[in-house]
């Protein structure tokens, strides 16, 4: 009954001030537009430049020293000591087609749908299909389609090119196979020559130092280049998206404190005489500070949508594509929304509560 | 024992004394005027008497409470529990009706009950314009709403600084009436600021201040 009464004043009081309501929200709004939006790009141009950096390949490469090779199920070994994100292994070798010595890489299907690398055509789906680099499209006059003769010492098997690839390295001179093709081709049947690793961010060092320690005779390269890049990548954008975000709360923050402020003023006679008929500072603060998670709320909400919308034209701009928002981003811009106007008119609200009642319903 | 007894209030404000020491009892259910030129401190009394401000030292009881030592927040339960204010600016909010208006203090007190409120309205003569927005009201019906504001909690006093101060003398007049009605009805204790000779005719006692002490104190035979 008595939040029905509540809410009966409230209505009453926020519909007299729809205007500064409004303008109060619209700097919410601002805010949390823009900080939605750089955790949107931020959060999308990490999942981007995971998949684009995946495409440059691993981050620590295991090569096995002796030449024998490393067995497939070590794959899983080492996703489950080295916390890693992903493992994959590689069969490398040269093959002869049309009498020019290539590189030959057999990777899991799977796998190398995942690397990110730009295709022409399709993905090999039959058991006779391969893909090519770009580079040996030109040099062999290859189209989809195409049959090829490969051949390892005495073994020739021929293949359909199904597509091509293009990453700007090697593989673009390298016909990619499957393992089990790669394993036709020669002897060590069921060995992987390498295996490449995808460390997590940050922690690149100690998944090789785990490695290190399952495969001791094996040669584990980082691939420091590529990780720091990475890492120095994304704490640049995670640097500047926290000085945006610091600098626009805070000028949102002066703008609704100035604007609760204004109100708060305006209000002083009202204060006064609530004061005068014996509310408590609770009771008299609660009425304003309603009116500022009603700011939050409304801005958090219009700021989510603004933010999202600017996020996705942002990613379609730079990588002609949408991105994917983080589940939690709702709940963070509405929490923000409100944290940003209540924090901004929390102490308009109780410098108003010094206010003397007296002085102030005497007209001075 | 008194109903409201002070005993050598002062208050100061930084070199101003506004009460030098200020002695009096009242009696429960006394309407008592305060008389005197601006600045005497008659509404420095009025507001220390109702908790709306504190003495700088000395003693208040009222009701047996000593009030003097009271927190900001037991200001507030007393002005909430045992007076009712009217100003000499109507000082009602723009965007309530005149019922709604009422209703804010007792949303404050308890619980709101617009039809108590309408009742309240009704005994004050404004039976007809309970929805009426203040700027639609004349300012005599303006502090009606104001004295039903004041006394819809039933407070034990009626606290007034100069409330016909903006009205004429017909609408002074029947405010005082109103007031004396409500005061036979109910036994309230009203203590009433005034500088008009007129109102200070109503009531039963008249303080006169000068300079923040009492000049004098006189019981008047009307009433």
């Amino acid at each position: 009954m008595r939040r029905k009464w509540f809410l009966f004043f409230f209505r009453r009081s926020v519909s007299q001030r729809k205007g500064r309501v409004a303008i109060a929200s619209a700097a919410v709004t601002l805010a949390v537009a823009v900080v939605t939006a750089m955790i949107g790009v931020t959060f999308g141009i990490r999942e981007k430049l995971g998949t684009e950096l995946k495409s440059y390949g691993a981050n620590i490469i295991v090569s096995s020293d002796k030449g024998e090779g490393f067995d497939p199920s070590l794959t899983d070994r080492i996703r489950s000591i080295a916390e890693v994100e992903d493992v994959t292994g590689q069969v490398l070798g040269t093959v002869i087609i049309n009498r020019q010595q290539l590189e030959v890489i057999g990777m899991d299907r799977g796998r190398a749908k995942e690397m990110g690398w730009r295709l022409t055509g399709r993905w090999p789906e039959k058991e006779n299909e391969v893909i090519a680099g770009i580079s040996l499209k030109a040099a062999l006059n290859l189209k989809e389609g195409t049959a090829v003769s490969v051949s390892k010492d005495d073994n020739t098997r021929e293949f359909i090119v199904s597509g091509f690839i293009e990453k700007g390295g090697t593989e673009d001179m390298a016909v990619i196979m499957s393992l089990k093709q790669a394993w036709s081709m020669y002897s060590g049947e069921g060995r992987l020559h390498t295996l490449l690793v995808r460390g997590r961010t940050g922690m690149i060092e100690q998944a090789a130092a785990k490695i290190r320690e399952l495969l001791p005779d094996a040669e584990i390269k980082t691939v420091r280049q590529v990780a720091m890049a990475e890492e120095a990548l994304l704490g640049k954008i995670q640097m500047l998206m926290l000085l945006v975000t610091i600098v626009v709360l805070t000028a949102t923050s002066i703008s609704v404190a100035s604007t609760m402020g204004a109100n708060v003023l305006e209000r002083r006679e009202e204060i006064g005489l609530m004061k005068a008929l014996g509310a408590s500072r609770s009771g008299i603060s609660i009425f304003y500070l309603a009116e500022s998670v009603l700011v939050g709320l409304s801005g958090g909400a219009a700021g989510l949508l603004v933010g999202a919308a600017a996020a996705q034209a942002v990613s379609k701009g730079a990588f002609n594509s949408y991105i994917g928002m983080p589940v939690y981003l709702p709940f963070i811009s509405m929490i923000m929304g409100i944290a940003v106007a209540l924090v901004s008119s929390w102490f308009p609200v109780q410098n108003a509560m010094k206010y003397d009642p007296a002085v102030i319903l005497r007209g001075e | 024992m008194p109903f409201i007894e002070l005993k050598n209030v002062i208050k100061e404000y930084r070199n101003t004394h506004a009460l030098r020491g200020i002695d009096i009892s009242i009696e429960k259910g006394q309407w008592l005027n305060l008389v005197g030129p601006s600045g005497s401190g008659k509404s420095t009394l009025l507001n220390i008497i109702g908790c709306l401000d504190s003495p700088t030292s000395g003693g208040i009881v009222i009701d047996g409470a000593d009030i003097s030592s009271f927190s900001e927040d037991e200001m507030a339960v007393f002005r909430r529990e045992k007076t009712g204010f009217i100003f000499q600016q109507s000082h009602l909010i723009p965007y309530l009706s005149a019922v709604e208006n009422v209703m804010l203090s007792q949303y404050f007190h308890s619980m709101a009950d617009e039809k108590e409120a309408m009742e309240a309205l009704t005994r004050v003569g404004l039976g007809h314009r309970l929805h009426h927005r203040p700027s639609q009201l004349s300012g005599g019906e303006q502090q009606r709403v104001c004295i039903a504001r004041a006394l819809i909690n039933s407070p034990q006093i009626l606290l007034a600084d100069e409330p016909t101060g903006n009205l004429d003398r017909e609408n002074t007049k029947n405010i005082l009436e109103l007031v004396k009605r409500l005061h036979e009805e109910e036994h309230f204790t009203i203590i009433l600021v005034t500088h008009d000779p007129f109102v200070a005719q109503w009531g039963q006692r008249v303080l006169t201040m000068e300079d923040g002490r009492i000049k004098c104190d006189e019981f008047l035979c009307r009433l």
